[in-house]
């Protein structure tokens, strides 16, 4: 019986680690809406609610320590304790945290951390009649500790009544004794041949160590006598006697009759009021959770490689009805071979579509985070903040939304500690004291952009451009050749800091150029836009998805690459003779624009054959600009399944992932972003020509033609 | 067993919850899992859709709230109710609640698990099992209890000793049904009561409680050395074995840590065993409604050593096995449904507390 418990505990182990993220979450909202309205019991009904659920789910999971601590918790969050509200919220934030902690812990199965903190505020608000109560009990004689039974008492009172004197006799024994069980025996067997034992604790036979014998004597000798009887050197170190009448009066009356019912039964019932039918979109929350499914990743991961597949099949099957159609123009058998290639064709879409959905979830779910990280932050740093979200509901793939939380949360602090001014700063500056941050989100074309905007000072271009000087990031040539955005894009340089001093909240040792590197991994990019005094926007691209994607086939030096088809602007045509360099970027003017461009393989020779060879100008929208990509031969466009190259199979960034064509031929897939970004920091060395020729490290995977 | 497996549905707030509970019920295969459900509103929705046999009850849960809900399907659904409550005095008193608005019964959530798990699991499975065969929810009205009546209470009168030994042993239905018979006793009810009633440590003192609250007789969680007085009733709490003791100053209740009997402590077989030896034919032994057949023996014994022997009637029961057991084997002298039982028992003990005592005080 005992195996499938065990078998499932890691499952349930999972799980739980799974559910209390929602649940801390819940926790951390809760406690921001308390700190906006204090004292309302509906929220702290529901923060406790919260705490005990985590309790019993932990207790379920095995994780004693959690499920104690939230008990306590519990316990502290009482209604009564409202009247200290800011320690309410407080406390909800550290359970947060130190449930966040702990469970981490548990899962790394390292050591757990700390619960001082909360332990020490659940102790504040519990504090007052509770602890007093304690006081009292510990001033009080020893003796009273004890309860004796009624029918100890019992006889007590009756032999009293006889004329006997009852006395309570506490001998404690000395912490050196070894054998405190003997010494138990001991003082019972000299008092026993002068007095009636009426009762003891612990209770003889018990087999207990203690460090104090409590006996309930009734005996017509003397105290002392008692006193010196018990007082066994060695074993006894001091003796307590108290006439039982005094110790009475701590005790509860023997006639029961009498005894009133606790008020605390009532109280309990009443802090616990059958919660009130909520509003409506939480009904409407309640439903959409109701049917949600759990499913592994993996398992949708798995579903989308078949439809991967699917599509390559599908690209091999259009390809034999191309041969078989211009081999046979006139066979009947070739439409109805077009039109089933068709109809499958758009069940894959839509196949392909509906799997690719199941891996969405709305952006929400990354912004519910934010209120508490600004709240903290603005604390911190005393400034003072407000949040506003917009587009929540916007899908993203759920990888990617994970991705970006460290990113976004290092944008967000960077924005309230170096965006947005003090209030007195704001005030002098005519702005409102509190500063605006605004997280937003939305589609655009194949992307999803996040836009983090505040209303702070913006980016000091002077300022960057002092500090890319002192630290030799630019020379002096270069700074006076720069335009402002330029400038203001030093700081996604490695090391790059404009703060004056690296404070405790966004100097954690990420910067911004860590932000850039995780959205180049994610084939995504980061842009700035900045307006001094008025303040800063940066932009996340990112791609909807990894998967699938349009794109448009080139070749350079014969070799075949793809790139994104959403990138491309336009096709131009050029010869090599129709561009033109300047400085040390090639440029091509195009209908009055200057487009740098960006020349992946080997320079030409510079004879005149060469001059007059075509080529073709791919222009591209890249991070807010407009690049110029120059290849040999433009193949086709198709829908790629990107098949991710481990580290071993390509040792580069400039190529995010291959896929496999119809005809079995293999297409490397460009990292735009890379790409651009090499370009851009090496240009200034010289041309980084032939960063995709033959010879440099790039080998392409064997072709078959 | 019945071919068709009980149709269960399972509601709580927790995720983790909505997965265990399934997973227990998974082992038997005699039960099934229709469905689940994460609050009240939705969990009545679904009773509807899937029309479960049983449903599994989180008492605590956003929305429409645990009683709220319980209400409801017993308003309109008349499906039995299993809470699944939380061990903690707050989870004690609402669940305690929750079975006199008609909850079938209870299973106690773990608080550190792994270690009873299977207790548990074992114990969820019965019940539910018991609740699919039983005739639906017992629902007594507020008109059945008489308002509480803590002026009847027999104030200011010394502790007499008790006429007579009443001993019960109840288990599933057992909160509502003690309450409904014990608040139809006098203050002055001359025997002495002690219960032996199966429920876990954590909810028997707040269950003693809420019983003292609504009767005449002072009810109390029995402490080891309490005295067995008369119009007095102890309560066996939870995780401890009940026995009685004569001394020569009065008759006392005495709680043991000794191991489970019949997979249960308290066990009513070691609480009548007891009071057998003790009190002989002083004694009366009732055992009412509830699943397996603890007690029985028991009442077996009580019945050897010449004390009356009463089991609960099959019609008022909410589920027959305990008393069924012992009128099976013939250890019931008598058979007596829910509603007659306060009266019986009066008849028994006699009225007039002091003459019966001094009577009895022979023995």
């Amino acid at each position: 019986m005992t195996q499938p418990f065990d078998e499932r505990g890691k499952e349930l182990r999972d799980l739980f680690f799974e559910t209390t993220q929602e649940l801390l979450q819940s926790l951390n909202d809760d406690s921001l809406k308390l700190e906006q309205a204090p004292g309302d019991q509906e929220t702290i009904r529901s923060i406790r609610r919260t705490v005990h659920t985590i309790k019993g789910d932990a207790a379920a999971a095995g994780f004693r320590e959690l499920s104690e601590l939230a008990h306590a918790i519990e316990d502290a969050l009482t209604l009564e304790s409202v009247s200290d509200n800011a320690l309410l919220v407080q406390l909800g934030f550290t359970a947060a945290d130190t449930f966040g902690g702990m469970i981490s812990a548990y899962q790394v199965q390292g050591e757990l951390p700390g619960t001082a903190a909360v332990v020490d505020l659940v102790q504040k608000l519990t504090s007052g009649p509770k602890a007093k109560d304690a006081a009292d009990k510990s001033s009080r004689p020893a003796a009273t500790d004890v309860q004796w039974t009624e029918y100890e008492r019992l006889s007590a009172e009756s032999l009293r009544a006889e004329g006997k004197k009852v006395l309570h006799i506490v001998a404690h024994i000395d912490p050196l004794c070894a054998m405190p069980i003997a010494a138990r025996q001991l003082v019972t067997n000299a008092i026993a041949s002068i007095a009636q034992i009426l009762g003891a604790r612990p209770e003889s036979g018990a087999n207990v160590e203690v460090q104090r014998i409590d006996l309930l004597v009734a005996t017509s000798q003397s105290d002392k006598l008692l006193i010196s009887r018990c007082e066994i050197p060695t074993v006894i170190k001091k003796v307590e006697c108290l006439e039982f009448g005094r110790a009475m009066q701590n005790q509860p009356s023997m006639v029961v009759n009498d005894a009133a019912p606790e008020s605390t039964h009532d109280q309990a019932i009443d802090a616990h009021p059958a919660a009130t039918p909520n509003s409506k979109d939480d009904g409407l929350r309640s439903t959409a959770l109701g049917t949600l499914l759990r499913v592994d990743s993996e398992r949708i991961d798995n579903v989308l490689n078949l439809v991967g597949e699917l599509i390559i099949g599908k690209s091999m099957l259009q390809q034999v009805g191309q041969e078989f159609g211009s081999r046979f123009s006139r066979d009947p058998l070739r439409l109805r071979f077009a039109d089933a290639m068709a109809f499958q064709a758009r069940v894959l879409n839509d196949l392909q579509r509906s799997v690719m959905k199941i891996r969405m979830v709305p952006v929400e779910q990354l912004f519910r985070r934010f209120p508490r990280i600004v709240r903290d932050t603005a604390q911190r740093c005393g400034k003072e903040v407000t949040l506003e979200l917009s587009g929540q509901d916007t899908d993203l793939d759920k990888v990617l939304l994970d991705a970006i939380a460290e990113p976004l949360a290092h944008i967000v602090r960077n924005a309230i500690s170096h965006g947005i001014e003090s209030p007195a700063q704001r005030t002098a500056a005519g702005k409102p004291s509190t500063g605006k941050l605004v997280l937003n989100a939305y589609h655009q074309a194949n992307q999803l952009i996040v836009e983090v905007s505040d209303d702070g000072c913006g980016v000091d271009a002077e300022k960057v451009k002092l500090k890319a000087l002192k630290m030799g990031v630019i020379s002096a040539s270069d700074a006076e050749r720069m335009t402002q955005q330029e400038i203001v894009d030093l700081v996604f340089r490695p090391g790059f800091s404009t703060a004056d001093e690296v404070t405790e909240v966004s100097g954690r040792g990420v910067g911004l150029d860590v932000v850039r590197e995780v959205l180049h991994r994610l084939k995504g990019t980061v842009e700035l836009e900045t307006n001094p005094g008025a303040g800063t926007k940066f932009r996340l691209r990112l791609p909807l998805t990894l998967a699938i994607i349009k794109a448009l086939l080139f070749r350079i030096e014969s070799r075949l690459y793809a790139i994104p088809l959403n990138t491309v602007a336009e096709i131009a045509r050029a010869k090599e003779c129709d561009l033109h360099r300047v400085d040390k970027w090639e440029v091509l003017q195009l209908r009055g624009d200057v487009l740098p461009l960006m020349r992946l393989g080997g320079a030409p020779p510079e004879d005149s054959l060469h001059t007059k060879k075509k080529i073709f100008v791919l222009v591209i929208n890249f991070g807010g600009r407009k690049w110029g990509l120059i290849v040999d031969a433009l193949e086709s466009e198709e829908e790629l399944v990107i098949k991710a190259l481990d580290d071993q199979t390509i040792a580069t960034d400039l190529v995010s992932g291959a896929s496999i064509l119809g005809d079995g031929r293999v297409v490397l897939i460009m990292n735009l972003g890379a790409v651009v970004g090499r370009f851009t920091t090496s240009s200034r060395d010289g041309l980084p020509a032939g960063l995709f020729h033959n010879k440099t490290a790039l080998t392409a995977p064997e072709v078959r033609q | 067993m019945n071919a068709k497996p009980v149709r269960v549905l399972v509601v709580d707030d927790s995720a983790l919850m909505r997965k265990l509970i399934p997973q227990i019920l998974a082992t038997d295969n005699s039960i099934e899992v229709v469905g689940t459900a994460i609050d009240g509103n939705f969990g009545l929705k679904k009773i509807e859709e899937l029309k479960p046999q049983v449903v599994t009850l989180d008492l605590e849960m956003p929305g429409l709230g645990g009683l709220d809900t319980l209400k409801e399907i017993v308003r309109r659904h008349r499906v039995p109710v299993i809470v699944v409550s939380s061990h903690s005095t707050s989870g004690a008193s609402v669940t305690l609640k929750a079975l006199s608005l008609g909850a079938f019964d209870f299973v106690a959530k773990p608080n550190d698990v792994s270690s009873r798990m299977q207790e548990i699991a074992r114990e969820l499975i019965s019940k539910i099992k018991a609740a699919a065969q039983s005739r639906g929810i017992q629902i007594y009205s507020s008109a059945d209890f008489p308002t509480p009546v803590a002026h009847l209470k027999n104030k200011g009168v010394p502790p007499q000793q008790p006429s007579r030994i009443v001993a019960i042993g109840i288990s599933t239905g057992g909160p509502q049904s003690l309450q409904l018979m014990l608040s139809q006793m006098p203050g002055d009810f001359p025997g002495s009561i002690v219960v032996v009633q199966h429920m876990p440590d954590g909810f028997t003192d707040m269950f003693a409680r809420r019983l003292d609250e609504c009767c005449a007789l002072n009810v109390k969680e029995a402490q080891s050395g309490d005295l067995l007085l008369a119009g007095r009733v102890l309560i066996c709490p939870g995780n401890k074995h009940l026995k009685v003791k004569r001394l020569p100053l009065g008759d006392v209740a005495i709680l043991s840590d000794d191991p489970l009997v019949n997979g249960h402590r308290p066990s009513v077989d070691v609480l009548f065993k007891s009071v057998a030896e003790e009190f002989g034919q002083r004694a009366i032994g009732v055992l009412m409604t509830g699943m397996g057949e603890d007690g029985a023996q028991g009442l077996g014994l009580m019945k050897t050593s010449g004390a009356m022997t009463i089991a609960q009637g099959e019609q008022s029961c909410v589920v027959f096995g305990m008393p069924k057991v012992a009128i099976e084997r013939g250890f019931a002298q008598r058979v007596v449904e829910l509603d007659a039982m306060a009266a019986t028992l009066q008849a028994q003990c006699g009225r007039g507390g002091a003459q019966v005592a001094r009577a009895a005080g022979k023995n």
